[in-house]
């Protein structure tokens, strides 16, 4: 997982994901939603004049003066307790 | 041994100045064999 | 934000399972059916060395076929891109079948030993050493794992009254698994997949349950329904760490 920084604000951000497709981007995106001081977050894999399929772009905006950075570092960890909740769960009932 | 004879069926060696013949029978049809080596396929 | 999941499962088998899980958001719930399908690896044959083949088919469409095999896969023992060899030799009148195939590995083996490669005429050979290499169904579908892999939401049927004495009592058709009042679980063909079955006479209504989903999951017989469910939410796991390892530098 190798990452490109296209464009950062105090309140913005645009970052290539290289390696990842829909599997990890949506779910991260669902997250990120769902996280605090988060205004908008999405992610395209097909961006404008890009001609075909890319790595996953994925942009954030944040709200409350959060660095984006830090929303996505948060949202990342809030996604790792998520699987090892599902995974326990799971493996509780298996 | 690449090749066999379609007619009598016996192998034959080809030679560069022998034609395309089978030296046993004279018949022209010669059919080639698979080659003996390990054949390495990609599966894909 | 912390989530309570509950697993339920409904049906179980080594190879095939249903099982109910609440609280999930959709794009976690596809996130892990995406995973199990495309990032969970299996062992495949990937190279053959075809020592003889007097078969009737071509080395080529032999080893597609090969390839095709399931393998069962230890997944501890293994990492991305490890490779183990297997063997077959078959000399005809006879077919070859899958169970022929003799493996290096004592936790590997074929999935299923009925699987027919080909058929071989007397005097005809089929003669090969193959490499069968981990990788992930992402990179070609026969590393895929997990075979029909989907899920629905769980759907809530309420009785709203009785029928008219004079209506008409139409079938009320429906797939998955429904929650009654009583909050008991039961799959569709359980009842003929006809609500009018379990309720006959009665008005009803169905509406789907927010974040529960009835997963039904079967893999190839390279791992259980378990291991791929858990593996699956692992890779997604992993990622997000690593996310989180790279944006933290």
């Amino acid at each position: 997982m190798e990452l490109r920084v296209i464009e950062k604000t105090d309140e913005e951000l645009r970052l290539e994901i290289a390696g990842e497709d829909h599997t990890f981007m949506n779910v991260l995106k669902g997250v990120l939603l769902e996280t605090e001081n988060v205004l908008a977050a999405t992610y395209d894999v097909n961006p404008e004049q890009s001609g075909g399929q890319t790595d996953p772009v994925l942009s954030i905006k944040t709200e409350g003066g959060a660095d984006p950075l830090d929303v996505l570092e948060e949202a990342a960890g809030s996604l790792k307790t998520q699987t090892e909740a599902f995974r326990d769960a799971f493996n509780a009932a298996a | 041994m690449s090749y066999k004879c379609s007619r009598c069926k016996r192998d034959v060696e080809l030679d560069e100045y022998g034609g395309v013949r089978c030296p046993y029978c004279g018949h022209r049809v010669l059919l080639k064999e698979r080659a003996r080596d390990i054949k390495e396929v990609d599966v894909r | 934000m912390t989530t309570e999941f509950d697993v339920e499962f409904i049906e179980r088998t080594d190879r095939n399972a249903r099982f109910l899980v609440r609280g999930l958001t959709p794009a976690f719930a596809n996130g892990i059916r995406r995973a199990m399908v495309a990032d969970v690896p299996t062992l495949s044959i990937d190279t053959v060395r075809f020592v003889e083949n007097s078969s009737v088919m071509f080395d080529e469409m032999i080893a597609l076929r090969l390839g095709l095999i399931p393998l069962t896969t230890p997944l501890d023992d293994f990492e991305l891109g490890d490779t183990v060899t297997v063997a077959l030799d078959v000399e005809g009148p006879a077919t070859a079948y899958s169970g022929d195939i003799v493996t290096s590995e004592p936790g590997v083996e074929v999935a299923d030993k009925n699987i027919p490669i080909i058929k071989l005429n007397s005097g005809q050979r089929l003669e090969f050493e193959a490499d069968a290499v981990l990788d992930r169904g992402k990179d070609h579908a026969k590393h895929q794992g997990g075979v029909a892999v989907g899920y629905r939401h769980l759907q809530k049927v309420e009785v709203d009254g009785d029928l008219g004495e004079f209506d008409d009592e139409e079938p009320q058709i429906l797939r998955g698994v429904i929650e009654t009042e009583d909050g008991e679980l039961i799959a569709s063909s359980e009842f003929d997949h006809d609500l009018t079955k379990l309720y006959p006479g009665k008005e009803l209504s169905v509406t789907d349950v927010p974040g529960a989903f009835v997963f039904h999951v079967e893999t190839d017989g390279s791992f259980s329904v378990e291991e791929l469910v858990d593996r699956a939410a692992e890779t997604i796991g992993d990622r997000a760490d690593e996310l989180k390892n790279a944006v933290a530098v």
